[in-house]
């Protein structure tokens, strides 16, 4: 394979792998970004910067993850099949490779529906699945879907997502295989909550022989406030928030409600850590990326390799 | 069956101000079966026109006349030809497809041009019924329900995902998109189960042929020799005694 990342490195090399996205602004203020990435600087071995999340018009996360990179972090761009079709994804593939981003993540992308731009067109000419084919077969192969032959071709890490919270429940492990098929050479989960169930799937996983061929980088998102637990149990489709974790932040005064979100995290991390076939952990502190820094120390994954 | 809705009566008028003579032209087909365009809202259509000052001449379809078909509407419509001859503007109670096929008949068969306007809103191939329709196939030319359990994932599911669900289908197997509505690939991963096709859905399913929908799409078939046909239907009608 001809990607050479620091996450692949690192993910290699069998350490214990450690990446955090930054959220792009929702207007050109490079500062923010900038700033950002300083904070995440050192505490991670790569970021990752979302693609319209929840179908929200932000800053392109190619054009992001250029900026923070100018930081000295290592970007993945985020790729959505919703916004584009295969030729535009193409041609974006070979953008971010030729301005030296090395890994990508391919994934569906939220409906249209819940953004602020809700009567938008969902383009999904490809899915995830089908768009992972799309760069591997590029980078592997030199060519194009079409089959088209190209001289210089993307070397980028191929990355995609996997949901163990989502039904159907059985299909979730043969989707991620289908991913691995494919061409995933690792997996950022959806945030997990739900430490039980997560345990679960990755037992099918390692029973199919799934961690051996794909590295897992486990999800991991800190709780900010009780709204924000509630919020993400009742409004965001797929996740999986027990009530356990709710009255474990309802069960400390209000201000300290932040610091115990941060301790589960640091909790989550370190139980993740005994569970087989996780080979590192992808922290979505969504708008909190400053405390990545603390977490990251707390959780005994500091310094760097 | 093309599923539709009325536009908003307010628009309809809009449509036709200025214009004295009215020709409402109805169908007979999915337009009656979805009260769009049947005998009866021609009829009614006719009223609130007239009501409003104009004159009109109510063209109703009968029943399994389809508007779309030009050997069927085109009987019906040319019995009208003065009439339509007159109007200033023709009002279609059908979907796109059915005004378009009655303007090419006026056009190209009965020699008249004239303003013609939807009363319709089209939304798309659909099928269930009496009360509820599901729209089901989106005409894609390049079926793939073989895989896929008979169920459209392409229709079904809101992203048109071929390799199976999103990452966000509810706890309760409902779809990301819609609370109330079966995630297609719950729908389809249970049905695969029963039918013992589970194995399909570690198959991956290559890009779709979008090259299909490249529009407009044209087609040359046989014609159908009516007569021969409505004589069979009879038949059919009477030896299952219905
Ligand atoms: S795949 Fe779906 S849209 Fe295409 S023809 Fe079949 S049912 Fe219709
Ligand atoms: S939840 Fe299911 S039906 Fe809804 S968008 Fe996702 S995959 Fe499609």
């Amino acid at each position: 394979m001809k990607a050479n990342s620091n996450l692949k490195r690192v993910l290699d090399s069998g350490k214990f792998a450690v990446t955090a996205e930054l959220g792009p602004p929702a207007s050109t203020d490079s500062k923010i970004i900038n700033k950002k990435a300083k904070i995440l600087k050192g505490s991670i071995d790569a970021f990752n910067v979302t693609d319209g999340q929840t179908a929200v018009v932000r800053m392109a996360s190619w054009a992001t993850c250029l900026i923070a990179k100018q930081q000295g972090l290592e970007p993945i761009v985020q790729m959505t099949t919703r916004d584009r079709n295969r030729i535009a994804l193409q041609m974006d593939i070979l953008g971010v490779a030729a301005l030296g981003i090395k890994n990508i993540l391919c994934l569906t992308g939220d409906h249209t529906s819940f953004g602020n731009h809700p009567k938008a067109k969902g383009v999904w000419d490809v899915d995830s699945i089908q768009l992972i084919r799309i760069v591997k077969k590029m980078r592997d192969e030199n060519k194009f879907a079409s089959g088209d032959e190209m001289d210089v071709s993307p070397s980028l890490y191929i990355g995609a997502s996997a949901n163990p919270f989502a039904e159907p429940f059985e299909f979730r492990v043969p989707r991620l295989a289908k991913k691995v098929a494919e061409g995933a050479d690792f997996i950022q989960t959806q945030c997990i909550f739900n430490i039980q169930k997560f345990t679960e799937w990755m037992k099918i996983v390692c029973e199919k022989g799934l961690h051996t061929k794909v590295k897992i980088l486990a999800g991991i998102t800190p709780i900010k406030s009780i709204g924000a637990a509630k919020y993400m149990k009742n409004k965001v489709p797929g996740m999986d928030v027990p009530d356990s974790l709710i009255d474990r932040l309802e069960s400390v005064p209000k201000e300290n409600v932040s610091k115990e979100g941060i301790k589960i995290a640091v909790e989550t991390i370190q139980k993740l850590q005994q569970v087989e076939g996780v080979a590192g952990i992808h922290l979505m502190a969504i708008e909190w990326e400053e405390i990545v820094p603390e977490i990251i120390k707390s959780a005994g994954l500091y310094p760097r390799p | 069956m093309m599923g539709q809705e009325k536009k908003p009566i307010e628009e309809v008028l809009d449509s036709l101000d200025g214009k004295k003579k009215i020709a409402v032209i109805g169908c007979g087909g999915c337009s009656t079966v979805f009260h769009t365009g049947g005998i009866e809202e021609v009829n009614e259509m006719a009223e609130i026109l007239t009501k409003q000052g104009k004159k009109v001449t109510p063209i109703g379809l009968p029943f399994a006349v389809f508007a779309c078909y030009k050997p069927f509407s085109s009987m019906f419509v040319e019995k009208f030809k003065k009439d339509l001859k007159e109007c200033d503007a023709v009002l279609m109670m059908s979907c796109g497809d059915g005004l378009q096929t009655i303007r090419e008949i006026l056009d190209e068969e009965l020699g008249v041009e004239k303003p013609i306007y939807p009363a319709t809103n089209a939304l798309g191939v659909s099928g269930g019924g009496p009360a509820k329709f599901i729209e089901k196939c989106q005409a894609c030319g390049d079926c793939v329900v073989g895989k896929t359990a008979g169920i459209c994932p392409l229709t079904e599911c809101p992203k048109g995902l071929l390799n199976g669900p999103c990452g966000g289908t509810r706890q309760d197997g409902k779809c990301e998109v819609d609370p109330e509505k079966d995630c297609a690939w719950n729908l389809i991963y249970n049905r695969l189960k029963n039918i013992g096709e589970l194995d399909k859905i570690n198959n991956f399913v290559e890009s779709h042929d979008w090259s299909k929908v490249t529009r407009p799409r044209v087609f040359e078939r046989e014609p159908l020799d009516i007569h021969k046909h409505l004589g069979r239907t009879k038949e059919v009608i009477e030896s299952l005694g219905i």
